[in-house]
């Protein structure tokens, strides 16, 4: 696989969102505007990008059978020094961020790369398949996002067009599942052609 | 690797204990770093709720009132040309409502005005309520900061509109926006104790309406459609 | 300011008035059942708190797996509320390491699974049998995470937050076997081709947690 590959890979064939099917909690609890998938997305992947090349580094000094409790203490330790650094030296960026850090180490798709991909291959491949996963990422939550928060506030990326007049309802909880839903139908007609 | 049961308890031992290390040293090293930001953000907030900066004024007293766990503080600013008082920012939490998730604490800027005080402006310190329903709480011009910005303090009701407050809530954020108003009424009692004006004697306290069944008054069945329990 | 113009301010409410006079504020009670029918129907954790969405996708094809699976969590969660409650309070307060909540949470979990699967083997095989597979899935089930931190975030009592991480595990298990049986029934439907799979599934998940939401403003929420 060429190194461009495993990069483009994570947004259509390996898409995280409508094809893995991971961090599903994540993408519904944070999805109700463009910004707020963006941002999430953003986040997941900068942990995603350093999370896989520490797990590249050290996958051969750990024992099979306590891998995946070892994975999980490198990503938690990892998402809350992050949280702290974000906090302490870009207070602002943390001001609009900070709310998804916690949410990351829910999120199946770190566990699920570092013993999918990272657990099996070398630093650098493992860091790009963190951009090209954490792309994909960004852009499915960034659409879904979009498209509850036109379809729910009447709002695009915080610009309001129809105040009041849109159903609250594709904000709230059932929305997330619906949007989701449709635009996997959606994904999997596209993909196919 | 193969496992056996020393390589395994070594490894996940060492792991943990590099990791929590490491932790605890960023924890370290940013403990006074994230303090800084945090006040930087608390002044930046105590002017821009006066409309006012730190170049024009500044902060000549600050009272502090401890409820339970909880911590108001009363910041007097005053201009730096003619010594006269600004107005008066009030850093207070929710005490008796909370929100969805937490409680929600806001910087509250009082402007005497006659014999009342006028709401000059509302900054959210902290808050963690759901992104897209209560923490629209902090944009700019939300429903919440238009219902009370600009209003004199004494005729606002602490609640939401359709439980007879006047409050307009963020929509399908019920709970979020009752914490927010109650953080108001937090900060205008902490206001009024802080300049000897708040009658905390018992029949006050008697006289006074109860928030609890305030917020169930009113509440019409319509007005819930489509409502979240947030 | 002179004591002159004390003024009784009629719109503050008498809860926090009573704040201000005695320096102590009493938390708005919340009743056991109301925060039992709040965690099992209103804030349900994967219909509206959207937590646990993965093992809800992935084991509810069959209502018995799915209650299986319920009583794996509930039995998961209740034990591991009790010992994340007593180690944030014993240990990380006391410590002042509340930053390292995440990493011990997680990781107390994962060996809790661990442990409750090799006892379970020895003390009752019939009970490993009928759970034992779906346990190793528990550790990566965020729900039990979730429902710990809440329980701290909440300030719930030991006794409190037990009882609340039951009730959530038990609205898990609810909403797991609600969805079995309907996707049973989607099973034998003529499903268009694009949606199926897990986009039906979502899909009446979103149905699903629309019914749920009528059960809003039934309690005031914990």
């Amino acid at each position: 696989m060429s190194k461009l590959q495993i990069i483009t890979k994570g947004i259509l064939k390996e898409n995280p969102t409508f094809v893995l099917i991971l961090g599903m909690c994540p993408t519904l609890g944070v999805t109700s505007s463009a910004i707020n998938g963006m941002g999430m997305g953003v986040a997941t992947m900068a942990v995603l990008i350093m999370s896989n090349i520490v797990i590249a580094l050290i996958k051969n000094l750990i024992p099979d059978k306590v891998r995946i409790p070892a994975f999980i203490v490198v990503i938690a330790s990892f998402v809350t020094i992050i949280e702290m650094l974000m906090q302490a030296y870009v207070p602002a960026l943390y001001a609009s961020l900070g709310v998804f850090i916690p949410l990351i180490v829910v999120n199946c798709i770190i566990l699920g790369r570092a013993e999918a991909f990272a657990s099996k291959n070398g630093v650098l491949d493992s860091a790009l398949d963190g951009i090209g996963i954490g792309l994909g990422f960004t852009l499915s939550l960034t659409t879904i996002g979009a498209v509850r928060e036109v379809l729910g506030s009447g709002s695009i990326f915080g610009f309001t067009f129809a105040e009041g007049v849109m159903p609250l309802l594709f904000i709230l909880a059932p929305g997330g599942f619906l949007v989701l839903g449709y635009l996997m139908v959606l994904f999997n007609k596209v993909a196919k052609r | 690797m193969k496992s056996s049961l020393k390589n395994m308890v070594v490894v996940l031992f060492t792991i943990t204990a590099v990791s929590a290390l490491l932790v605890a040293l960023v924890q370290d090293i940013t403990k006074d770093a994230i303090a800084t930001a945090n006040q930087e953000a608390k002044n930046v907030a105590k002017y821009k709720v006066l409309s006012t900066t730190a170049e024009e004024a500044m902060v000549v007293a600050d009272t502090t009132r401890h409820i339970g766990d909880f911590q108001i503080t009363v910041s007097t600013v005053q201009r730096k040309a003619d010594q006269s008082i600004v107005g008066y920012a009030v850093e207070a939490p929710s005490i008796t409502k909370s929100g969805y998730a937490d409680c929600i604490v806001l910087m509250v800027g009082f402007v005497e005005e006659g014999d009342g005080c006028v709401v000059n402006g509302v900054e959210v310190l902290s808050q963690k309520e759901t992104p897209g329903l209560g923490a629209n709480m902090t944009k700019e011009g939300n429903s919440l900061e238009r219902s009370i910005v600009g209003k004199s303090a004494k005729d606002v009701k602490f609640g939401v509109t359709k439980e007879g407050g006047s409050f307009d809530a963020l929509t399908g954020s019920t709970i979020s926006s009752r914490a927010y108003a109650n953080a108001i009424e937090t900060a205008y009692a902490g206001y009024l104790w802080a300049t000897g004006r708040l009658n905390t004697s018992a029949e006050a306290v008697e006289a006074a309406p109860s928030g609890a069944s305030m917020t169930y008054d009113n509440s019409e069945p319509e007005a819930q459609k489509g409502e979240s329990n947030e | 300011m002179s004591n002159m113009n004390i003024l009784i301010a009629e719109n503050i409410s008498s809860e926090v008035l009573k704040g201000f006079a005695s320096g102590e504020v009493s938390v708005q009670a919340i009743t056991l059942f109301a925060i039992v029918i709040g965690a099992i129907f209103v804030n349900n954790v994967v219909l509206s708190q959207f937590l646990g969405i993965c093992p809800f996708l992935g084991v509810s094809s069959k209502v018995e797996t799915s209650m299986g699976m319920g009583m794996a969590v509930t039995f998961v969660m209740a034990l591991a509320t009790l010992v994340t409650w007593c180690i944030q309070q014993y240990v990380l307060v006391p410590f002042g390491i509340g930053y390292m909540q995440t990493i011990t949470f997680i990781l107390v979990i994962a060996a809790l699974v661990q442990m409750v699967e090799i006892v379970l083997k020895k003390v009752s095989p019939a009970l490993y049998q009928a759970l034992g597979i779906f346990l190793p899935l528990i550790t990566t089930n965020c729900a039990v995470l979730g429902v710990a931190i809440i329980t701290i975030q909440k300030n719930f009592d030991l006794l409190t937050g037990v009882i609340y991480a039951v009730a959530a595990a038990l609205g898990f298990a609810l909403a797991l076997v609600l969805f079995a049986g309907i996707r049973e029934r989607l099973e034998v439907e003529d499903t268009p081709e694009g949606m199926r799979g897990v986009p039906i599934a979502l899909i009446t998940a979103g149905l699903l947690a629309m019914a749920f939401m009528g059960f809003a403003n039934v309690v005031p929420l914990p």
